[in-house]
């Protein structure tokens, strides 16, 4: 199947067909960008699904996802393109026997086959056919050379290769950009981008992404998750547990064979929802180790 | 409330009926571009609206909102906020802001448009009959954008226009609660001012390090392939570390909500830093402040550190420090911060010694005290007094201007 954006409300129901839950706005965002031809920049906590939304658009486009994934000291030979080096040196080699000359060879080598195509050179080269879902994950984790880096590909798809020539994409990929917001990200990369934030589910959307995702949950359970997680991410935890945390979680209760949650599975379970040791710590001491308060919870 | 982006477009809906009636068979586009003429001017009003509550608004987001309104259906509120958020908010603090601020927006447009309207009932028919006339409609957003900005003086005065303005200039301690986010908007505008390079990106050197071998081979293309000169490369780390030792006692608590997202938020510095906070004895708070927002992490702080807003033992708290942490945190490439008033209910003797030692050890040694931004201060204090021989620099933290000086003495020093 491949999608037309026409109206937001066509958004929402396709997302909705291709198993994502989105609010209103999301959707305008994601109309709005499809329409508009420009990168979308996703902004929140860990596991709320921002990833998601690259993986879902990929299905409703039927297309590619090409996915680059950022961290401290990515540059453009790594994301963008890279000769073959050692390819190279000995195919210089094997030429110089056969006494051929400089130019020559220097035509040889320098051709797409020396060319190892890192993501965004490959989100370029297929956008002429059908363009890709590029995802561009945790942007904040990148350093400034590579957000510059980024503007100058994120504003025209155009590429320079000294050897080769300019590569201009014909069609515009669907861009996304994700941040955990560890740090700031330049406000030009973002003037270029449509913002949005994704927020914490409500208690009706994770209950309808509960039973999207996993269709043969118990109604009951289900339920039983949600008022859970609505109430223990009020509590100050140092990493609240998304999305991802509620369905691993329940996951893992029917592994176990459990219909319903209590108090016993509560607490087995407790690494699916809490990572960390004082997250940990702080739940059994503070909130299950007074009985009333535990009785609210399930 | 009705919504007057609609009524507005009502308006403009008519006026293009009716000259589609009248005479004149205008083509799909010139709709188009009518209805876009009264967006843009709406959307630009809009945009100084935001600008002068300290949102940071590009001249292209307005275009690209303009455009964005038009490929929606602008009768629903909903969509009309969605649109228009994903182009003018930039971080989940200006999200959070938004929806008010278009509210808001709304009812003082409301406001300045019944005026005019109820004034020129004439005009208003004039329009009607004349819809190519954009000038009066353009005259009356003057007008109202006037009766506006009179309104948002104080606002334009203190944050969009004027660089040195009033909230720079206030004490930190003064900033009300309501005050106190837009005075955080003003403080993310100043970091990204400054930056602080480090790079963990490859630099060529001359005899170590890793082989270079796209390097190389480039240069030996000059002698036909063969490889005569050998390249290296390594990385670069340029960066001091930076150790900041807030004082939380008293009412040090309201300048550590401005000073220490300051200091984490400089580039480069911030991910890096070690954070602690001492009263009577010292706490690692690093680990808590990577993990949450600031307001959040210092209703923790204050549970989780003794005696919050009590006294002060700062050397007691120094000498915790360089015994636990001082192997690790105390060299020559460590930058000391220190936030605190200096009144110190603490041994002297220890701290005279705790800050010789930090001296020595570490590169340079800053004091940031509030207080000192009081016209004619004087360490008057004992504490203040016994330490200040022994820092580099001594810097008042009493407001964003003064912010702005210790970013410029940081970006100077971190770097080796």
């Amino acid at each position: 199947m491949t999608s037309h954006f026409e109206s937001i409300e066509q958004v929402v129901t396709e997302l909705a067909e291709a198993h994502y839950i989105a609010d209103r706005a999301l959707a305008t965002v994601l109309f709005l960008a499809y329409q508009l031809q420009k990168p979308v920049f996703l902004e929140g906590e860990p596991g709320v699904g921002k990833t998601e939304v690259a993986v879902v658009m990929t299905r409703l486009f039927d297309t590619k996802l090409i996915r680059l994934q950022c961290y401290e000291g990515l540059d453009a030979s790594t994301s963008l393109y890279e000769w073959n080096y050692p390819k190279q040196l000995l195919q210089i080699r094997l030429e110089e026997q056969d006494g051929k000359k400089i130019d020559e060879i220097e035509k040889i080598i320098y051709s797409s086959r020396f060319l190892i195509k890192r993501p965004l050179l490959e989100a370029i080269l297929t956008s002429d056919e059908k363009p890709p879902v590029l995802l561009i994950d945790e942007i904040d984790r990148s350093d400034e050379e590579f957000e510059a880096f980024l503007l100058e590909v994120l504003s025209d798809f155009q590429i320079t290769i000294p050897e080769i020539g300019t590569i201009k994409a014909k069609k515009r990929p669907i861009v996304i950009v994700t941040s955990n917001r560890t740090r700031d990200v330049h406000d030009a990369l973002k003037r270029r981008c449509l913002y949005h934030w994704i927020d914490y589910p409500s208690l009706d959307k994770e209950y309808k992404i509960i039973m999207t995702k996993l269709p043969g949950i118990e109604d009951r359970l289900a339920e039983q998750v949600t008022r859970f997680m609505k109430k223990i991410r009020v509590v100050d935890f140092v990493k609240k547990p998304g999305i991802s945390e509620t369905l691993d979680w329940i996951q893992s209760i029917i592994a176990m064979h459990r219909q319903y949650l209590d108090e016993e599975v509560v607490v087995e379970t407790l690494g699916c929802i809490l990572k960390y040791q004082e997250d940990i710590k702080k739940f059994k001491e503070e909130i299950w180790a007074n009985k009333d308060e535990r009785a609210t919870y399930i | 409330m009705s919504f007057s982006f609609r009524r507005y477009l009502r308006s403009r809906h008519n006026i293009t009926q009716g000259m589609r009636k009248a005479k004149i068979s205008t083509g799909h586009k010139n709709t188009g571009v009518l209805i876009k003429q009264g967006l843009a001017g709406k959307v630009a009003r809009f945009a100084d609206f935001l600008k002068a509550h300290g949102f940071n608004v590009f001249q292209s987001s307005v275009h690209d909102a303009v455009r964005g309104l038009i490929k929606i259906d602008i009768s629903k509120r909903e969509d009309i906020l969605a649109a228009l958020r994903a182009n003018f908010a930039t971080n989940n603090l200006e999200w959070s802001l938004f929806e008010d601020l278009f509210d808001e927006f709304q009812h003082q447009i409301q406001l300045t448009e019944d005026t005019p309207q109820t004034e020129l009932p004439l005009k208003r028919e004039a329009q009607k009959e004349l819809p190519d006339l954009e000038v009066f409609s353009d005259a009356k957003t003057e007008r109202a954008s006037e009766i506006e900005i009179e309104e948002k003086k104080e606002w334009l005065e203190g944050v969009a226009y004027s660089p040195v303005s009033t909230i720079e200039k206030k004490d930190l301690a003064r900033f009300d609660k309501a005050d106190i986010r837009l005075a955080q908007l003003a403080l993310k505008k100043i970091i990204k001012t400054f930056k602080i390079h480090t790079s963990r990106r490859y630099k060529g050197k001359k005899r170590s390090g890793k082989i270079d071998l796209a390097r190389i081979l480039r240069q030996s293309l000059k002698t036909g392939g063969i490889p005569l000169k050998l390249f290296f490369r390594e990385k670069k780390k340029r960066l001091k570390r930076l150790v900041i030792i807030a004082d939380v006692s008293g009412s040090m608590d309201r300048y550590f909500r401005f000073v220490i997202p300051f200091l984490l938020g400089l580039r480069g510095v911030g991910s890096r830093a070690e954070v602690f906070a001492f009263s009577t004895s010292l706490t690692s708070i690093t680990f808590m402040l990577r993990h949450m927002d600031i307001e959040e992490a210092i209703t923790h702080i204050s549970l989780e550190v003794p005696d919050w807003s009590g006294g002060t033992r700062i050397g007691y708290s120094l000498h915790q420090f360089s015994e636990k942490f001082g192997r690790k945190l105390l060299n020559q490439r460590t930058i000391i911060i220190i936030l605190s008033d200096g009144w110190d209910l603490g041994g002297k003797e220890l701290l005279k010694r705790e800050m010789e030692k930090l001296n020595r050890k570490a590169k340079i040694v800053i004091w940031l005290n509030p207080l000192a931004g009081e016209p004619g201060y004087q360490p008057m204090c004992k504490g203040m007094k016994i330490a200040l021989p022994h820092v580099d620099y001594f810097l008042p933290a009493n407001s964003l201007e003064s912010l702005i000086r210790v970013g410029r003495l940081l970006s100077k020093v971190m770097i080796y």
